[in-house]
């Protein structure tokens, strides 16, 4: 308001503005042609390195190349029909099914309670210690914290089965039974991404104000409500944005999966990228056959993260 | 006494978190220490005469030698690629408004959502026609889609944080827009760019799958850790504890680095 009483006031400023405006002006536009200059290039390499695990993938998928033949020709549909007759690409489209519910539920779920009790119970230098802590598995390396639990769920030596040695017990063997596999690497995956999830939270409930905490607190609310009704409603966002991360990341646990039980027993734990994968180089080496699982596999994930990614935009 | 109890529930808290979180590593350490006969023991063995041996078995093999040579070239290639149009793209990001900063991000992070088999599967086959299969070169073209697109999702945020006064004052000054983000809003992100560099160095340096179909002899270093546990039948524990040890090492290096980036990212954006 003080620059319109000036403006109309002292004609000299007026002028002085008027140069400034215009000089506004050009700078906002050589700003915007640096912009275009700075953005494109990462965009066209990002954009032609993007062309075969899209157009190509989708051309392969209608030919039938194979790892031994570089020939190939076009084969139309034969790849899908095929996979729609694949026991082992339903059983597989099952196991990553199950594999996302179970670390994506059980990492948020570990994440909130420790976050709260944290949050709630320990305080100060030792909250920060714990934290650093925590951090630990998921900064390992996958295969690396594959390879420590594997040994660690070994049935003769490893020291889970110790407690079961010491009561007399058979020792179970974890990764050796189709019923217990893929919950023992699912724990591995919520091992790293529960507990890192968990500082995120005490770190973020750090930044909340804390009035209306305390108001109702003073109002006689318990400790859960407020957290239930207080905390996470303010968290919204940081509690998606984890939901999305470990949705997206989830799919990419063929690291783990791969160095725990390489989809064994049988099939127990073959996700899709494992039976992709075995498919195109393992077994029988059909890139053709294992690329249009891909083809699938991309243009689900695309269109469900797409979707959720613009449809929580308003939240985020 | 209050403040005793307070205490004294902290630590019954911390305590086993802590042990859950680092027992795991802790154990893997000790095994990677031990000789065969103290491993394979039901009941587990505190206290033993440590070795050094199987490192040596691990650093001695030729295959985690060449793994080693590999990842670090390929790695590094990557990464640098990263930084060069990965800074520059998240500047301008940082800068824009409206419709096309959020398409551009969208771009962005579309390219992060591709699952890796879809993306490894259909370079082999291109590889395989331009002749240029199991070469580093392939590994770091197809890595540098990952590095390009981490790095811009990570340092939007840092660059964001840059004050626009500062910015302002400096082209006021008659600073272009490039000298702007040279000495002014490069040097201002750094610490927090830092970081998301650090972190997209982690992603690809544990990367499996990808080098795993776009290799054969030209191997990273977790593909030759891959392949310690899949042989046969007298599975040596104590190299695999050992080179399970040895991936961590450059991660690890990082921890500190990373808790400060973590909480600079907090500050600049309620965002994970």
């Amino acid at each position: 308001m003080g620059a319109g009483v000036l403006n109309k006031t002292m004609p000299a400023t007026v002028i002085a503005r008027e140069g400034v405006k215009s000089a506004t002006a050009s700078r906002t536009r050589q700003m915007r042609r640096f912009a275009f200059w700075m953005a494109s290039p990462a965009f066209v390499v990002l954009a032609l390195l993007a062309l075969p695990p899209t157009f190509g993938a989708l051309w392969l998928a209608f030919q039938n190349r194979s790892l031994e033949r570089a020939h190939s020709h076009w084969v139309g549909f034969a790849n899908f029909y095929r996979l729609w007759r694949d026991y082992r690409f339903w059983n597989a489209l099952e196991i990553t099914g199950i594999w996302e519910l179970i670390t994506v539920l059980g990492a948020m779920v570990v994440a909130l309670i420790l976050g709260i009790l944290l949050f709630e119970k320990v305080r100060g230098r030792t909250l920060n210690f714990v934290c650093l802590g925590l951090l630990l598995p998921i900064l390992l390396p996958r295969i690396a914290a594959g390879l420590i639990w594997r040994f660690m769920l070994s049935p003769l030596m490893g020291v889970i089965n110790y407690p079961f040695h010491l009561l007399g017990l058979q020792p179970i063997a974890f990764l050796d039974s189709p019923s217990t596999a893929l919950y023992a690497i699912a724990m591995v995956d919520v091992w790293q991404w529960g507990l890192f999830f968990a500082v995120i939270l005490v770190k973020a409930m750090q930044t909340l104000p804390k009035s209306p905490m305390e108001a109702a607190h003073l109002d006689g609310a318990r400790v859960w409500q407020l957290h239930l009704f207080v905390n996470l409603p303010a968290l919204r966002g940081t509690l998606i944005t984890m939901l999305f991360v470990k949705a997206v990341e989830s799919l990419r646990s063929f690291d783990l999966i791969y160095t725990m039980t390489t989809g064994g027993p049988g099939v127990a734990t073959e996700t899709l990228d494992l039976y992709a994968y075995q498919a195109g180089i393992g077994i029988s080496g059909r890139i053709s056959y294992a690329a249009a699982m891909s083809v699938l596999l991309m243009l689900t994930t695309t269109i469900i993260f797409s979707l959720t990614w613009k449809k929580t935009r308003k939240w985020r | 006494m209050a403040v005793k109890i307070r205490t004294a529930a902290s630590v019954a808290i911390a305590a086993p978190l802590l042990f859950v979180a680092l027992f795991p590593v802790i154990w893997a350490f000790l095994s990677s220490l031990k000789n065969l006969r103290d491993i394979v023991s039901p009941v587990p063995i505190l206290i033993f005469k440590p070795t050094l041996a199987n490192f040596a078995t691990v650093l001695n093999t030729p295959a985690v030698q060449l793994g080693l040579t590999n990842s670090v070239v390929i790695v590094g290639s990557a990464v640098i690629i990263g930084v060069l149009f990965g800074w520059p793209a998240a500047y301008a990001v940082s800068r824009m408004k409206g419709r096309i900063k959020e398409e551009y991000q969208f771009f962005v992070l579309s390219i992060r959502f591709m699952p890796p088999v879809a993306v490894a599967i259909p370079f082999m086959a291109l590889y395989m026609n331009l002749g240029i299969n199991d070469t580093r070169l392939s590994l770091v073209l197809t890595y540098s889609l990952i590095t390009i697109s981490t790095i811009i999702w990570m340092s939007i945020p840092g660059f964001e944080g840059v004050p626009a006064e500062i910015q302002e004052a400096a082209e006021l000054d008659g600073c272009s827009p490039l000298r702007v983000f040279l000495r002014v809003a490069l040097p201002y992100a750094l610490p927090s760019l830092v970081g998301g560099l650090l972190f997209t160095f982690v992603i690809v340096w544990n990367e499996l799958l990808i080098a795993l179909v776009l290799t054969a002899k030209n191997v990273t270093l977790p593909v030759v850790a891959s392949s310690f546990s899949t042989l046969g039948m007298e599975v040596p524990w104590g190299v695999i504890n050992a080179s399970a040890m040895l991936l961590c090492v450059p991660p690890l290096i990082f921890i500190v680095m990373l808790m400060n980036f973590l909480n600079r990212f907090f500050k600049a954006k309620d965002i994970l």
